[in-house]
């Protein structure tokens, strides 16, 4: 089973969490969204998977390239 | 001697030796793979019957390998055509001599295509298949230090003639090179890659493994990196790419732009516009909706669609004219600008100008992106790529805020007077001031608000207060916009403006030799 690593692109805080582990996305789908620059920014599913792991929680802040998530397919 | 019709009768079956009929066995690798034949791409790209060879009957030379008498066309067929009944230049490597690779005589006739393309300011477009220079060929400094002029004939044609480079295999060093210096780069997935060099090379260097489909596969040239345009799914779909690519530009820098006639009213009124920005300021929604509906029905042509989604770059009609439009699109990293943005848009901006295509700058921007990253990332040098262009630009320009402009965000996009549009207008929910309002509260105000009996309150009211300030009647009030449009009504203004301000205006730079790009 391979594990996609879902980093973040830029640095914010995790407004909210769209996802719980165990759910099965599809590619593009929204996992969490971020909050930076005043904007709500959806994290996307790069492949479809199931979540494996969620590696932070909401109000948390993050750095660019920051693992948020891993999905397993 | 021979006479004249028995020297045609050889001349003819010479010509016949070179065609795919006449090379069957050694087009079948390339067949195998599933490609078309270098002559039947050119076929393709242009017009039925339009293809006029140029150094058909060159060969490799006799002194190289052993084997290469036998080189036909030495590897690459070049020659003119016509796409969709415009003249162009057209160089199609062929993979089934020596793997593409290009041997003296084939370079010798790619420059001379290129100058024939410049000379007669044709576009032109190379259909690239092979891996870059002959080693054998080129490990001897009797040849190589010669140098070929070609990559200069190339930089040098950059801005007078369009330039399309068609990835059909791989296209590792030189082809990469060709593909850096050209308008409009494609891509096909699983067939095309390119890159510095190829994974052999790699692992002999560095050691490092590498596929050539993670080095430089479309996956990884397009979408990543921004290298190519457009990814596609087949050869057909290149080619078609390429032929949709130069019905927006002219011939050359100096050509009139191709306009048609345009079946879809100047005065329609797209409803959805009305809409489309979402109540919440801190929501994104998607800008190409707003580009597809102001542009003339069909018309819209998104290049690097998947790379630096935050900013479109797209080519389309307003009324029959080409126009390039970028938009921030906040869908992705909420429309913020980062340095790949800042590098799509300033190349956008400068490629529209050097052909006399209008810009049309659609305006919702939260800022440049800021932090350790945006400065390990070179920004403040690449944000500066963006005005630096729109300050060069002689092509009518027009922005329109569809909602944030903020910061220096809204300069980098033409907002206002910064730029010089032929003219600036707002949508009635744009917010245009210095920086975004929570934050400019947060630095400037936050004693003010900790001091108050309920600081949420005060930060509230201080917010609320400067929100009043920020809107797009308060932008027309200083002028700062020529007028707050109905968003439905977009389509009609920026065609009545385009109408009349058509051709270039050369304000007057100061008496500079070049221009230094920050990039």
């Amino acid at each position: 089973m391979a594990a996609i690593r879902v980093n973040s692109e830029m640095a914010g805080s995790i407004w909210k969490l769209l996802v719980a582990v165990g759910d099965e996305v599809d590619e593009g789908a929204d996992l969490l969204l971020l909050e930076s620059m005043k904007m709500e920014i959806p994290v996307a599913a790069p492949a479809a998977g199931k979540v494996a792991e969620i590696r932070v929680e909401e109000g948390e802040t993050v750095s660019e390239g920051q693992l948020l998530l891993v999905l397993a397919r | 001697m021979v006479a004249g019709r028995d020297a045609l009768r050889m001349v003819e079956a010479a010509r016949a030796a070179l065609g795919d009929e006449a090379r069957g066995a050694a087009l079948a690798r390339q067949r195998g793979r599933g490609k078309l034949t270098a002559r039947e791409r050119v076929a393709a790209l242009l017009d039925s019957g339009s293809f006029m060879e140029v150094g058909g009957f060159a060969t490799a030379e006799p002194d190289g390998e052993a084997g290469r008498r036998d080189g036909p066309a030495d590897g690459v067929v070049t020659g003119t055509g016509r796409i969709d009944g415009r003249a162009v230049v057209v160089v199609a490597q062929d993979f089934s001599v020596a793997g593409g690779s290009i041997g003296r005589l084939g370079t010798t006739k790619t420059v001379h295509a290129v100058e024939t393309a410049t000379g007669r300011g044709l576009p032109l477009v190379m259909l690239l298949d092979g891996g870059g220079h002959r080693i054998q060929d080129g490990q001897d400094a009797r040849s190589f230090a010669h140098a070929s002029p070609l990559i200069r004939t190339l930089a040098r044609a950059s801005g007078w003639v369009p330039l399309v480079a068609l990835m059909l295999g791989p296209g590792f060093a030189g082809p990469t090179n060709f593909a850096g210096l050209s308008d409009f780069v494609v891509m096909v997935r699983g067939l095309s890659a390119m890159g510095m060099a190829g994974p052999a090379l790699v692992k002999a260097a560095t050691g490092e493994e590498v596929s050539q489909e993670e080095l430089g596969g479309a996956e990884a040239q397009a979408h990543r990196h921004g290298l190519a345009d457009l990814a596609v799914e087949s050869e057909a779909e290149a080619l078609a790419a390429a032929r949709r690519f130069l019905s927006y530009l002219p011939a050359n820098a100096r050509a009139p732009l191709p306009v048609l006639a345009c079946d879809d009213p100047a005065d329609r009124r797209e409803e959805a516009l009305l809409t489309l920005v979402p109540e919440s300021r801190r929501k994104g929604f998607d800008v190409r909706l707003a580009v597809a509906g102001i542009a003339d029905t069909g018309s819209v042509f998104e290049l690097k669609p998947r790379h630096a989604g935050n900013m479109v770059t797209a080519l389309a009609r307003l009324d029959g004219r080409p126009v390039g439009i970028l938009a921030n699109q906040s869908l992705r990293l909420g429309g913020i600008i980062d340095a790949a943005a800042a590098e799509k848009g300033a190349r956008f901006i400068a490629f529209c100008d050097a052909y006399g295509i209008p810009l049309v700058s659609l305006i919702d921007v939260p800022g440049f992106l800021i932090g350790p990253g945006a400065e390990r990332s070179g920004l403040g040098r690449r944000s500066a790529r963006l005005p630096f262009e729109w300050a060069h630009a002689s092509v009518p320009r027009i922005s329109v805020v569809l909602r944030k402009g903020y910061g220096l965000g809204y300069i980098a996009m033409a907002g206002g007077r910064s730029m010089g549009a032929d003219a600036a207008f707002a949508w009635p929910g744009a917010e245009i001031c210095a920086m975004s309002i929570e934050g400019s509260v947060d630095v400037a105000y936050r004693r003010d608000y900790e001091a108050a009996e309920d600081p949420a309150a005060r930060r509230q009211a201080l917010i609320e207060g400067i929100r009043a300030r920020t809107g797009a009647l308060r932008a027309a009030e200083g002028f700062g916009v020529d007028d707050v449009i109905d968003p439905r009504d977009t389509r009609a203004r920026l065609i009545e403006v385009l109408r009349q301000v058509e051709g270039r205006q050369h304000g007057s730079l100061p008496p500079k030799k070049r221009a230094i790009p920050p990039i």
